[in-house]
């Protein structure tokens, strides 16, 4: 037998009718990813939590609105965008937008030799380093994996702006992230050769 | 070997990126195959590609409120422009304006009986929304009981 998953426009449906239990499921399919863009927006796991849970209550009370539920994924990230952006500048005052240095910094320079934990952290260094519009478009073409076009509907930019913002981040991290190369490739070999 | 000029230079970053359309990608490949200079600079964005990817997913420190809690409900001025007691609102006015125009009597009690109808439908949906809930939640119970019998 083909087990076939309620797909996210029948759970909108069902929720726009009032069925909380849709809803619910909705949240638990996307809060992770909704939670961990956040957190590499803000920096700050309270903080990403905070937003994550004003993101759904937002899109809850926002639903009926929502124009093609096909679309849902994209809504959901432009609602978490704008919710990040405004902590953000309502932070400015006391933590700069280009982050602060973090004591991971030396594993940058550390070499190839990482323990995978070492090598997350570094990755996670390197983003930090990036202005915070470079960042966003990493996380949501790199870890969300939406389309340029998608990726200009929830940042309401045009596309060439987006490229230019994710073309910009990957010169960057090709250099910063140069010591680590070695490391993700020989973890690509050994994957090869199992 | 040389590459193309930088203008008709393939864009490598949509490449690995899979942005390319196919007939492009196509293009790409065949250039790819014979440039080694393009061949390493696609070489170098796929390992910057591969370790990003080993960036780890964080867990959440608690699950996201569902919409049963408290924090769902809604506020008093969106219990004020729900839809639904909007449309209550507007069939109230529309009675109190014909009863000021003079209409009959068996129109007002027809407004009335639909106002009626609409709460009362309103009423037996939010039950049995509730009832639905009361369900899940016995069945939540239930399964945790029996696990902690299976787990004894």
């Amino acid at each position: 037998m083909i087990f076939r998953e309620v797909e996210d426009p029948d759970l909108i449906a069902k929720a726009r009718r009032g069925d909380v239990e849709a809803y619910n499921l909705l949240v638990s399919r996307w809060e992770k990813r909704v939670f961990n863009y956040l957190l590499r927006l803000v920096s700050n796991r309270e903080d990403a939590m905070d937003v994550s849970q004003e993101v759904f209550l937002k899109a809850y009370q926002s639903l009926p609105k929502l124009d093609d539920p096909a679309r849902f994924s994209g809504w959901l990230f432009r609602i978490a965008h704008n919710e990040a952006f405004s902590l953000l500048r309502r932070k400015r005052p006391e933590t700069s937008l280009l982050g602060e240095p973090r004591p991971a910094e030396a594993l940058l320079e550390s070499g190839p030799r990482l323990l995978p934990m070492e090598l997350s952290l570094a990755v996670e260094t390197a983003l930090g380093r990036l202005s915070p519009d470079q960042r966003e478009a990493v996380l949501l073409k790199v870890y969300q994996g939406f389309k340029f076009e998608e990726m200009a509907e929830i940042l309401e930019c045009p596309v060439s702006t987006v490229k230019s913002r994710l073309y910009t981040a990957l010169d960057l991290l090709k250099t910063t992230l140069a010591p680590m190369h070695k490391n993700a490739f020989l973890k690509q070999s050994l994957r090869g050769e199992l | 070997m040389s590459c193309v000029s930088p203008e008709s230079k393939p864009d490598w970053k949509a490449y690995v990126l899979r942005e390319m359309s196919a007939d492009a990608a196509r293009q790409a490949e065949a250039h790819l195959a014979t440039c080694s200079i393009c061949h390493e600079e696609v070489a170098t964005l796929r390992l910057t590609l591969d370790t990003l990817s080993t960036l780890r997913e964080e867990e959440m420190p608690r699950r996201i409120a569902f919409v049963s809690d408290k924090v769902f409900e809604p506020r008093w001025w969106q219990r004020v422009f729900n839809p639904t007691f909007a449309a209550g609102a507007l069939v109230a006015a529309a009675i109190l304006i014909h009863g000021f125009m003079g209409t009959s009597q068996s129109q007002v009690d027809a407004a009335v009986a639909k106002a009626v109808a609409q709460v009362e439908a309103r009423h037996m949906q939010e039950i049995q929304a509730a009832y639905e809930q009361l369900d899940v939640r016995d069945k939540q119970v239930a399964n945790l009981v029996r696990n902690a019998m299976l787990s004894q």
